[in-house]
């Protein structure tokens, strides 16, 4: 990783598939980008096997396009839906066993601290209901109570997705699913308020309605997580196939859930507050 | 035989507005052309979902963007 890797070597350019060259020329390496330019440059993550119309491809599309460094950057994924897109990305890539994945995220970025005192190398979590808050609930919990810097994001589609319809902690109340045919018996688990309370330093609940809210949110999660301490965000992505949700609905669908269950809420200790207030103050210098 | 979105070119440049664009689940699908000011659609890489088209038509109401019926090789 770092951008001396990603660049082709002279000479190569003409060995190389198209779409790395396009990456390169066209993409994000080396400079910022705004969720905005989304279509005008060639993206980071690649054709995947993810379902037509699914949210949770959505949101890992803004998510590549907000990366603050991605050739700073390792994602760490596992077994569910959104590694069959995170595997398919100019970013690398750890598959973190079903439920590991806080735990080998906390090591990871330990050594990469280590490996490069003088560079940001940023970490990113990104795991389905089942993998963080039901198998992994325990490493999850506890690179929390760790304070480890690493940023945490909860792909919410409220089902085992993957495996055809279990349901998961986070499954509303009451909804029936191919395997929970009596209906859900206990409460959605209040994911944010664990956060919070086991020590995330910034905490995030959002629908997929919005791509610069999103943008914005990732990147304040990665950008708290390298100074400060844990971080997660809440995404709602819904699974149209287990919820049959017919996929021109599925936006329509995240609204709805919006003014539900996902309202936009957002939740940093005072510290995170001022630093955010200072960079943003100095960024708007830059423009003047 | 795929389903696919296709965009209304001539339509769609009079509006530079990109939201569509903005809401594809598909990477490097539904782009956006800085000089003609119009979306248009990389149909191998589209899945066919018409969330596009629920973006364009229902909540714009600009109808600039439709499903059709496309043969491998068009
Ligand atoms: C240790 C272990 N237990 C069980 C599985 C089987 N498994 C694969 S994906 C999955 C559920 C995925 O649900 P979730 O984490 O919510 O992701 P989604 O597919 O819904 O995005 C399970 C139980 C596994 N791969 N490893
Ligand atoms: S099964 Fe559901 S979550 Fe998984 S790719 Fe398909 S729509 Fe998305
Ligand atoms: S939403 Fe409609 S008008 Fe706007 S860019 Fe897309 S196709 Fe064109
Ligand atoms: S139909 Fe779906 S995949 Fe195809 S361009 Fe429209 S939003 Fe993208
Ligand atoms: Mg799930």
């Amino acid at each position: 990783m770092g951008l001396e890797y990603v660049r082709i070597s002279p000479g190569f350019e003409k060995y190389m598939p198209k779409d790395y060259v396009d990456l390169v020329q066209y993409g994000q390496f080396g400079r910022q980008i705004d969720v905005q330019q989304l279509g005008q440059f060639k993206e980071l993550v690649e054709e995947h096997p993810m379902c037509a119309g699914c949210f949770m491809a959505y949101f890992i599309r803004v998510f590549y396009a907000a990366l603050p460094n991605p050739e700073d950057t390792i994602v760490i994924g596992t077994a569910g839906c959104a590694r069959l897109a995170l595997s398919q990305a100019a970013v690398p890539f750890v598959y973190g066993n079903y439920g590991d994945t806080n735990a080998v995220a906390s090591g990871l970025k330990r050594a990469l601290t280590i490996r490069f005192p003088d560079k940001e190398k940023d970490v990113v979590v990104i795991a389905g209901d089942g993998g963080l808050i039901d198998i992994g609930f325990g490493m999850t919990m506890h690179s929390w109570f760790r304070r480890e810097k690493f940023t945490t994001i909860m792909v919410d589609n409220e089902v085992y997705g993957n495996t055809g319809g279990q349901e998961s902690g986070m499954s509303p109340k009451g909804v029936q699913l191919k395997m929970a045919p009596k209906g859900k018996q206990f409460d959605k688990i209040n994911a944010v308020e664990l956060a919070k309370t086991a020590g995330c330093v910034y905490v995030a609940k959002l629908a997929p309605t919005n791509p610069k809210r999103i943008a914005k949110t990732i990147r304040r999660a990665i950008l708290a997580a390298r100074h400060f301490g844990p971080t997660f965000i809440h995404a709602y992505t819904s699974c149209n196939i287990e919820y049959s949700i017919p996929t021109e609905k599925v936006l329509e669908d995240a609204r709805k859930r919006e003014k539900q269950d996902f309202g936009f809420y957002e939740w940093m200790t005072d510290e995170v507050k001022e630093y955010f207030e200072e960079i943003e103050k100095q960024s708007q210098e830059v423009k003047a | 035989m795929y389903y696919v979105a296709e965009v209304k070119e001539s339509d769609c440049a009079k509006y530079n507005c990109k939201q569509c664009v903005l809401f594809c689940p598909e990477p490097n699908t539904l782009m956006f052309h800085d000089s003609k000011h119009t979306a248009w659609v990389n149909y191998s890489r589209c899945k066919g979902c018409a969330i596009c088209v629920y973006v364009c038509s229902d909540l714009l109401k600009r109808n600039c963007i439709q499903m059709v019926m496309m043969t491998a090789g068009d």
